[in-house]
């Protein structure tokens, strides 16, 4: 039993006094969670995508719940980068939580003059591009639509397009909705990301038996919580047995020992996601919790744990 | 501020075919709660259900609250079992209460279904507040579906029922017996059912230029603000934001905000 243990780390350029953020979207800009606990105790917070101009995002209904987790087809609804800036940002700063400003673009250029400007702004301590996003595309019209990060070169493109605009630590959020994770994550360390963000969620849909009708107006949307917690972290362990550059893993992490999980199999930091709704704190018992395990199981750092399974 | 309380059951009794109430002990929560605000419930200790379910407080008293409810789903299948000697996770106060002004001549509840479960506490601060009883319209599918109707009558209130087989009241949808009791200016309506009825609610009040409140219903993850998945659709030239979230910019909201052309079903025909 260790009496103490150092839970910092640095991902990709970003000094965290600890390994745990949240995912994007799942936490709004901080101020609802504060009221819970104290997120200046988060190691970092990634923000809700910021795109250029405010989006009002898709039609409700937006959520359904499925067995041990959740669809929603939010539609990336979001304030736009200048309200970001104007009134979400001096709660942030004031609180002094590194941030992770999550971006979305509808051009690799458009993705280059949000972290820019970000960057300029000193809104951001780090810049996570979100190449993954389920649900801006009308299911009713195009068909399967794909994402960037479901192709490597366009993986690449956009990446190296982001790098050449900013000097903050770039890192790259992936879609679990491909064949082999390895090349779009390799595609996007080769053109300057310095950290890879797994996972984005898994396509889903669920219909009504009796109206016989989609459950989400968007008909399609993506899945969360526990049920992609497996997935998730068979993404993170393929990555990072091919990568340089740190994973951060996410997907159904609800307790210390899921993160633990996906510190074994490779990731150096974790978000919390949609456990933040059925638990506000449970961030902040994720922390508690990991610093606990590692002074019951005599890791001095996190380095100590990552890529830590046992075979 | 809202806090996620482990709360001790006082009471959990059915009190209608499938409708429950149940009373828990929260002082913190029961301290900060306003009629009309909601709590967000942990229905299971597992991860299945995995998201809370929303209730509304029904009565608020100084140490606890009691919620009344449907069974509808899992959720409050699960919910159904817990008893007394049991504890259950409630995270509230959320969203915004039921606007209090007594300047109204008329305060009119108008009730659909379960759709009462944030009128009995309004009702009692109504009076409280204004020294003023409000009225209350009940729809229900029938008699034996009726909620708390004596609790009404027993602070005052005058209440009127409507249900749709006839068998207590008149054989009428809340809204037709709404519309007999000629809400006139300086008037206020509070309505909660289902989205049809409430839509007929807020038509009424639109055709008579008076003022009505209503209190939404959306599938909630967060219960805060932060995930954006509860919203509803504003009236555009109203709203700047076209969306406008169930959990924090409601649940209550002034019907003439909203835009019902979605849900403006043949309710009354
Ligand atoms: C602000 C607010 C206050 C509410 N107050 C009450 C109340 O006082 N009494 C009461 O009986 N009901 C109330 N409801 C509705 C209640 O939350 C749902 O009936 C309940 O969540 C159903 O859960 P279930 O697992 O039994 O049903 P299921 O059908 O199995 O639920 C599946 C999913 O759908 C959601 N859902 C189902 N029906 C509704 C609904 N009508 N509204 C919102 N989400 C729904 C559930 O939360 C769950 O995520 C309220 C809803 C809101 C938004
Ligand atoms: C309601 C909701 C909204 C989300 N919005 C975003 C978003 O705006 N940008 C993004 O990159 N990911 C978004 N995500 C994905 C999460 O950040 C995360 O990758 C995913 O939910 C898996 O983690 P979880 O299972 O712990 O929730 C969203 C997820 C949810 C549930
Ligand atoms: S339920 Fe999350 S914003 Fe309303």
């Amino acid at each position: 039993m260790l009496a103490n243990v150092n839970l910092e780390i640095n991902l990709g350029g970003l000094v965290m006094k600890n390994p745990v953020t949240v995912a994007s979207g799942t936490f709004g800009y901080g101020e609802d969670y504060d009221k819970y606990f104290d997120i200046s105790r988060l190691g970092a917070l990634t923000t809700k995508s910021l795109t250029l101009k405010p989006r009002a995002g898709n039609k409700p209904p937006r959520l359904v719940e499925t067995p041990a987790g959740m669809l929603n087809a939010i539609g990336l609804q979001n304030v736009g980068l200048d309200e970001y800036l104007a009134k979400k940002l001096p709660f942030l700063r004031e609180k002094g939580v590194p941030i992770i400003a999550n971006i979305y673009g509808y051009s690799p250029e458009e993705y280059a003059e949000l972290a820019a400007r970000l960057e300029n702004a000193g809104a951001a301590d780090a810049i996570e591009a979100n190449l993954s996003c389920p649900n801006v595309h009308d299911a009713r019209i195009a068909r399967g639509a794909a994402f960037v990060a479901q192709d490597a070169d366009k993986v690449a493109l956009y990446t190296r397009t982001i790098r050449s605009a900013t000097r903050l630590p770039l890192f790259v959020k992936l879609t679990p909705n491909v064949m082999n994770i390895c090349e779009p994550a390799l595609a996007a360390e080769q053109a300057g990301a310095n950290a890879i963000s797994l996972i984005n969620t898994l396509l889903g849909m669920a219909i009504d038996p009796e109206t016989r009708q989609p459950r989400l107006a968007n008909i399609v949307g993506g899945l969360s919580g526990p049920a992609i917690r497996p997935v998730a972290l068979k993404m993170v362990w393929d990555a990072a047995r091919v990568l340089k550059v740190p994973v951060i893993g996410m997907g159904g992490i609800c307790e210390a020992a899921d993160a633990i999980q996906f510190f074994l199999a490779g990731a150096t930091a974790v978000a919390v996601g949609s456990m933040s709704f059925r638990q506000p704190d449970a961030a902040a018992r994720v922390i508690d919790g990991i610093e606990a395990y590692m002074k019951r199981h005599n890791v001095e750092n996190i380095a100590g744990l990552v890529k830590g399974m046992r075979i | 501020m809202p806090t996620v309380s482990e709360c001790a059951i006082l009471a959990h009794h059915q009190v209608a075919p499938g409708h429950l109430r149940l009373a828990v002990q929260c002082p913190k929560i029961a301290r900060d709660a306003r009629p009309g605000q909601f709590a967000m419930i942990q229905v299971s200790d597992s991860l299945y259900p995995f998201l809370r379910r929303p209730m509304s407080f029904e009565r608020i008293f100084e140490d606890g609250v009691t919620f009344l409810y449907k069974v509808e789903g899992e959720g409050t299948r699960l919910l159904a079992r817990l008893t007394p000697a049991q504890t259950v996770s409630v995270q509230g106060p959320l969203g915004n209460g039921w606007p209090l002004e007594c300047g109204f001549k008329r305060h009119i509840l108008v009730a659909g279904g379960i759709g009462v479960a944030p009128f009995p506490a309004l009702a009692e601060k109504i009076k409280q507040v204004c020294g003023k009883m409000p009225e209350v319209v009940l729809g229900a599918r029938s008699r034996d579906y009726l909620l708390c109707e004596n609790d009404f009558r027993r602070m005052g209130c005058t209440v009127y029922v409507a249900t749709d087989d006839g068998t207590a009241g008149k054989k009428a949808s809340a809204t037709q017996v709404l519309a007999e009791l000629a809400p006139g200016p300086g008037t206020r309506l509070y309505a909660c059912g289902p989205m049809a009825m409430m839509a007929a609610t807020s038509l009424i009040a639109e055709q008579l230029g008076i003022d009505c409140q209503v209190s939404l219903e959306a599938q909630m993850a967060c219960g805060t603000g932060a995930c954006l998945g509860c919203v509803v659709e504003a009236r555009r030239e109203l709203e700047g934001e076209k969306m406008v979230r169930v959990c924090a910019d409601g649940p209550v909201f002034n019907a003439a905000t909203i835009d019902w052309d979605r849900h403006r079903v043949d309710y009354d025909r």
